[in-house]
């Protein structure tokens, strides 16, 4: 413990020091901290300013800054421009000035210039960042049919653009802090300062201050050091990638989490309802809306309950099957060789297969996952007598539907769920499969996110826009969630 | 130690579960079930017909031969323990959760101890209680060997359908289990269990209308031979007497538990009687049913009846839609008529019977403080053979279907 104790502070004691206002000593200082000649796209480039005719030195890392703007708007206005002071020579649009190494750090590594002079105990970093990352591309993990299609993608400055463009308001605060202690990363915190309540923020901000890890490299780690529950099969944040949702958000009152190595972004507080709602039942008119929204609570219930309810029945209350029904099972079981529950469980687990196989597949081989899936598991395995057609029919439904909750954690809530759900009914029947989805509702209904009950505003009950699995028309929708306590509740539809 | 304990608690689950689980392929499921008299008193024979799942059913590779149910018989003391004697010579469990029908010979429903035998069906929960029960002239074995369906090969199959459309047209009762139990213990009204026979009988005469028969009766050529009409009238758990198909259908307007979709029946024409007219006798509402209690002289009955009638047939081509006069004879005369017959079965009922079987006590119980003032006043012996009982029929409407004239028969051979 010690030993690695003391060797982090070995290691961080050089940036703490101060800039003097010796060059050579700052430059040697420099060189050392970031392993000067070793490093190879780490540069140095020294010059003699024109307007006070001092030596000075600019440091970068040549690979995250554009080489350009820093030729023409940097090197350029030194060594020609005559000024008063170093800000009103270079035309950068952003400069800072810098008095310790380790801020200097910090912002080399955030695709800054540093700028050296002699004899001044500031240094200058200069913002000409150009960090790679893909162009803004189509939405691919939820796609939309009517609604904005464009994603987020690995760029802070880019992302937060998307959500800017839907939102203009001088109210909407792009916070940063700090996390990581031998990377720093930036989680920039959106919201809205005249809606959000200011006691949610502090908590969120205290427990990104209370990480205490190397780095936390994107989104998708940061969800799993905020959350209060890692062992619980239920989120409690929700992660999209589209900035309309997100936005959508942020208008009620919810904090958005943004970093700048994700195509994605974090919101918080959730409820069960942000992950059974999805942006485009607001964009379909009031009835198309709600459709989906019934179709989605469909399956839901099916992607839970099928299975399970096929096995409860069939293996304990016989009586309850329709007698033509009842007869076809049976004359199509007298020649499987397995109980039915067992049935059940292989397909339900080669469905599995099939997802995973189908996700991780080179897309040149994708072709094959259906051959195999459908005919090898569908057609042979009945043909074979290994599976009655009507699991066949039953799995498909039920893994069908879980594809409707398009919410990847969700997702994998109700699909562990559903053989948690199948041992039950094939050990008890329909009493065990009561029991155990009572066990799970009362257990959902217990969950909080961030001080927020699971089932708000349903139970417990909020003034809220009443938006829970059906939505209201959008005239009609006049407050936003109560459970947020947020600073102004209505919304100023109606005046 | 809490792993421990989860572990112990997972594996006691499992243990404990699965004791009841039975796979679907480990059943037999009975569709009919009859119930016989033997030698033996206290000993029935019990007979099963069970579905074979293999034929009619896509999935069934090999069983394209096979006969659509196997029927058993043996000798047993009730309905559950029978199942186990006949699982010497079944393969399977016998389940009776599927059983649609009961049938029971009539010699077994005359005898005084057939609610002995048919008690225990009310004990198990496998049975259900709204399995119809059904009176066979001949013994239920052969009546269910006997009866072999052209169509509709698959036995639950058939008796579903055969038994929804009759129970439709009215020629038999809605005779649940349940409802037998209910009436037989209510000590009051008469049950009606429905009659059926696959042997045609000696007495097949022409000169009967379409209803007035009881099943074996009908003339019929071709088809399944098993017919079923009419019903078996029991008082206190034991059959007394039967009704045709006619009395079957005036008892259920009369009773307003039990529903009954559209009759079709025919009068003979009031100006030409050598012809019959054929309607469609419907109930938009039900009948009211107005009870006068009274301790010391007789309670008077009130029935209203309103109906509607539509003309399906006038075979004697006089033209009831276009005249006034007409259509009032023949208001009057669908209307007397209705009011003949009802009042005949009603006469029958309190001199022959002295009960009733429209359920009517049902009506009379509101003048009881409790149970025990209710036995006390005892609708069998006191109340409904004594009470003064008024059934009148309401023409409501009356339709001459979509085409309004006939042809004119002297136009058409000039």
């Amino acid at each position: 413990m010690r030993l690695l104790s003391g060797q982090r502070k070995k290691n961080s004691s050089p940036s703490d020091k101060n800039i003097s206002s010796s060059l050579s000593s700052n430059i040697q200082e420099m060189k050392q901290l970031f392993s000067y000649k070793l490093n190879k796209d780490f540069s140095m480039r020294t010059l003699n300013l024109k307007f006070n005719h001092k030596e000075a030195c600019l440091f970068y890392y040549s690979s995250i800054v554009d080489g350009a703007r820093i030729n023409l708007n940097i090197i350029k206005p030194l060594l020609e421009n005559d000024g008063d002071s170093v800000s009103n020579v270079v035309s950068i649009e952003n400069i800072e000035e810098v008095s310790d190494f380790e801020t200097a750090n910090e912002n080399i590594n955030s695709g800054k210039v540093i700028l050296f002079i002699e004899g001044d105990k500031m240094a200058y970093a200069m913002d000409v960042a150009d960090f790679q990352h893909r162009a803004v591309s189509k939405s691919e993990n939820e796609t939309t049919i009517k609604g904005p299609l464009d994603a987020f993608t690995e760029s802070m400055n880019t992302n937060i653009s998307l959500i800017r463009k839907q939102l203009h308001n001088s109210q909407l605060i792009n916070e940063g802090i700090q996390i990581g202690e031998r990377s720093k990363n930036e989680v920039n915190l959106i919201y809205l300062k005249d809606l959000v309540n200011d006691d949610i923020l502090e908590n969120l901000r205290s427990r990104l201050k209370d990480i205490k890890t190397d780095s936390v490299r994107n989104v998708e780690m940061l969800e799993q050091y905020l959350e209060e529950r890692p062992y619980s099969l239920l989120p409690t944040i929700l992660y999209t990638e589209k900035p309309d949702k997100a936005t959508s958000y942020i208008e009620e009152g919810f904090i958005v989490l943004l970093m700048d190595s994700s195509s994605a972004c974090l919101i918080v507080p959730v409820t069960f309802w942000s992950f059974f709602h999805y942006p485009e039942d607001r964009y379909l008119r009031f009835f198309y809306g709600n459709f989906t929204r019934a179709i989605r609570l469909l399956s839901f219930y099916l992607t839970l309950m099928i299975s399970a309810t096929f096995v409860a029945i069939a293996n304990f209350h016989s009586e309850m099957i329709p007698p033509d029904l009842l007869l076809a099972i049976t004359a199509s079981r007298e020649r499987i060789p397995f109980p039915l529950i067992f049935e059940v469980l292989i397909m339900e687990i080669a469905f599995e297969l099939i997802r995973e196989a189908g996700l991780r597949i080179p897309n040149p081989l994708g072709p094959t996952i259906g051959i195999v899936g459908a005919l090898i598991l569908g057609q042979a395995a009945v043909e074979a007598n290994i599976i009655s057609p009507i699991i066949v029919i039953v799995v498909a439904l039920s893994g069908l539907s879980s594809f409707a909750l398009a919410d990847l954690n969700i997702n994998f809530t109700i699909r562990i769920m559903r053989f948690l759900f199948i041992l039950a009914a094939g050990t008890f029947g329909m009493l065990a499969l009561t029991g155990a989805s009572l066990l799970f509702f009362m257990y959902t209904a217990s969950i909080k996110s961030f001080g927020i009950p699971f089932f708000s505003p349903m139970s417990p009950h909020f003034i809220s826009s009443e938006d829970t699995v059906f939505r209201k028309a959008l005239k009609k929708e006049l407050f936003r969630p109560e459970y947020l306590r947020p600073k102004d509740i209505r919304k100023k539809a109606k005046s | 130690m809490n792993r421990k304990l989860l572990m112990f608690l997972f594996i006691m689950l499992l243990l404990a579960g699965c004791y009841d689980r039975i796979e679907l392929e480990q059943q037999s499921y009975v569709v009919a079930m009859g119930i016989d008299k033997t030698d033996r008193k206290g000993v029935y024979a019990f007979t099963y017909q069970i579905a074979n799942p293999e034929v009619g059913s896509a999935a069934g590779q090999g069983g394209a031969d096979e006969a659509p149910a196997e029927i058993v018989t043996v000798d047993g003391a009730d309905i559950l323990s029978a199942t186990h004697t006949a699982n010497s010579f079944v393969t399977k469990k016998i389940t009776l959760d599927h059983t649609k029908v009961i049938v029971v010979s009539e010699e077994l429903a005359r005898d005084e101890d057939f609610i002995r035998v048919i008690q225990s069906a009310s004990r198990s929960p496998q049975i259900r209680r709204g399995v119809q029960l059904v009176v066979s002239r001949e013994d239920a074995s052969d009546f269910i060997n006997n009866n072999k369906p052209l169509m509709e090969q698959r036995p639950h199959k058939y008796y579903q359908f055969m038994l929804d459309r009759a129970t439709q047209t009215g020629i038999i009762p809605e005779a649940t289990l349940h409802r037998f139990f209910q009436i037989t213990e209510g000590d009051a009204d008469l049950f009606l269990a429905i009659y059926a026979t696959t042997e045609q009988s000696d007495q097949t005469e022409n000169k009967k209308t379409e209803d007035q028969y009881i099943a074996g009766e009908i003339p019929q050529i071709g088809g399944s031979p098993t017919q079923f009409m009419g019903s078996a009238v029991f008082k206190e758990g034991q059959m007394i007497d039967t009704f045709t198909g006619e009395e079957t259908r005036f008892a259920q307007i009369l009773d307003n538990t039990l529903e009954m979709e559209t009759l079709f029946a025919t009068i003979p024409d009031p100006l030409m009687p050598e012809y019959q007219i054929a309607y469609n006798y419907s109930q938009k509402e039900d009948p009211s049913i107005n009870i006068q209690y009274h301790k010391e002289k007789p309670t008077t009955i009130d029935v209203q009846i309103p109906y509607q009638a539509e003309i399906l047939a006038v075979p004697s081509l006089i033209k009831y839609s276009q005249n006034k006069e007409y259509q009032k004879v023949l208001r009057e005369t669908l209307t007397k008529r209705l009011n003949e017959k009802t009042a005949e079965l009603v006469r029958k009922s309190q001199e022959e019977y002295r009960s009733d079987p429209f359920y009517w006590s049902l009506y009379v119980r509101k003048y009881f403080k409790d149970v025990k003032d209710y036995e006390e006043a005892d609708w069998h012996k006191k109340i409904y053979p004594n009470a003064k009982i008024t059934v009148n029929y309401k023409m409501e409407k009356l339709e001459f279907g979509k085409m309004i004239n006939d042809s004119n028969l002297d136009e058409v051979r000039d």
